[in-house]
């Protein structure tokens, strides 16, 4: 493990976890399941004391809870999939904030793993928001929906047999696949360069000589954590507006 | 470096999703999903929603005050210019009533004076008549006397200076 002096651990050892209890069977529980539960619970618990608190002028939780609704029903819901979206806010707002706390315990000390760095997470969320868009795409057209998506409206019939074969791979196949890859890519790269840039500062900081360089890769991890902070919004914002995109897709038929 | 890196890849894979944590996520996910839309997301909601019925509400009924307000201020104007006309009016008559009057007055005065100056020389006229008319009556008498005197002369004339003494003297005290 030493390399020139610099300790790196092998990328099972920060990214397997062994299990707290319940080892060796198919519930073992890691730090994996401690972090999305930990988000679950926290979204949870922020939504029921902005409910709770119930005042004229928001504060505190309740203005933090009612912001990041209200940008959630603008910015996602509405600019998606308009009006009828409605319906699906409280989903989206779930999935949003699961996501996004799911992400922010790569910076919180102590935990230092995004949850969303194991595939175990956005593959499920991904293999969710296909069916769901599936699912709502036959209840709202029928089997048509399946012609409508795969065979787009005023296309000459010679590009028909190049288009849709494109449409079907890129809709029922690439979709669930790059949500999930999108999310877990952006994330596994973060965890691993906040490590790497800890692991240099630490060895310089252990090498005496190497003081002199030590601000520099501090600084860096220092700026890659606030940068990982806004990545954590940032890929929860993109998951989530395509979530709605794909759910609106499916609502106002083969609208592209 | 490399070489530590894929080495410890190669004892488990880092990309492929391993069993107890799916379960876990899902669970997790599942769980946020129904309790977030059944209990934890509708009060907030309750709560935006009232408020915006309530911010709503509150400017709807300020612009209905303003209108109402605007509306009176209008109306105010209205009666206050009303107001300024009708006494307009109501001087320009007074002037003209006053214009009237004061010729009315002038007219009748003049005719009360053209009557009483009539009167007066209808008074005077008939003094005059009645004066001379009484000058005439004393005249004839004293031609009387003076001949009564004269024929009384002519009778008796020893009286004569004496008389004449007294009738020039009685003339002389009825001219003065």
């Amino acid at each position: 493990m030493q390399y020139l002096a610099i300790n790196f651990p092998p990328i099972s050892e920060v990214l397997n976890w062994r299990p707290i209890f319940l080892g060796g069977s198919s519930f073992a529980f890691n730090k994996i399941a401690v972090i999305t539960m930990l988000a679950a619970l926290m979204t949870l618990v922020l939504f029921l004391v902005a409910g709770r608190q119930n005042q004229l002028v928001p504060r505190g939780v309740q203005n933090f809870v009612e912001a990041a609704m209200d940008f959630i029903d603008n910015s996602i819901v509405r600019d998606a999939m308009g009006p009828d979206g409605a319906p699906w806010a409280p989903y989206l707002t779930g999935l949003f904030f699961f996501i996004f706390f799911s992400n922010l315990f790569e910076v919180i000390p102590f935990f230092q793993m995004p949850a969303t760095a194991r595939m175990a997470v956005p593959a499920p969320l991904a293999i969710a928001v296909w069916v769901t868009f599936i699912v709502v795409g036959i209840k709202k057209q029928g089997f048509k929906y399946f012609r409508n998506t795969v065979v787009p409206s005023g296309v000459p019939g010679g590009v028909l047999i190049i288009l849709v074969p494109i449409e079907i791979l890129s809709t029922f196949f690439v979709r669930p696949f790059a949500l999930a890859i999108r999310l877990f890519g952006n994330m596994l790269a973060g965890h691993l360069l906040l490590i790497t840039f800890t692991v240099l500062s630490e060895a310089l900081f252990v090498k005496s000589i190497g003081l002199v360089l030590l601000p520099l890769p501090f600084a860096m991890l220092t700026a890659l954590t606030g940068y990982e902070i806004f990545v954590a919004g940032l890929q929860a914002f993109i998951f989530t507006t395509l979530t709605a995109v794909y759910i609106g897709d499916s609502l106002h038929g083969g609208s592209h | 470096m490399f070489s530590v890196i894929f080495a410890a890849a190669e004892s488990s894979n880092p990309i492929l999703p391993a069993v107890p944590e799916i379960i876990w996520s899902v669970l997790s996910f599942t769980l946020l999903i129904v309790l977030l839309g059944k209990f934890a997301y509708p009060p907030v909601k309750a709560i935006l929603n009232n408020r915006t019925a309530k911010i709503q509400g509150d400017i709807d009924s300020a612009e209905k005050s303003r209108a109402e307000a605007e509306r009176v201020l209008a109306e105010y104007r209205e009666q206050l210019a009303e107001a300024r006309r009708e006494a307009t009016r109501l001087i320009e008559e007074a002037r003209k009533t006053a214009e009237v009057l004061r010729r009315d007055l002038l007219a009748k005065a003049e005719e009360e004076a053209g009557e009483l100056r009539a009167r007066n020389d209808e008074a005077l006229r008939f003094e005059r008549e009645r004066i001379s008319v009484e000058l005439r009556d004393e005249m004839g008498r004293l031609a009387f006397d003076i001949a009564e005197r004269v024929l009384q002369f002519e009778l008796d004339r020893n009286s004569s200076s004496a008389l004449i003494e007294q009738f020039l003297g009685e003339i002389g005290a009825t001219q003065s």
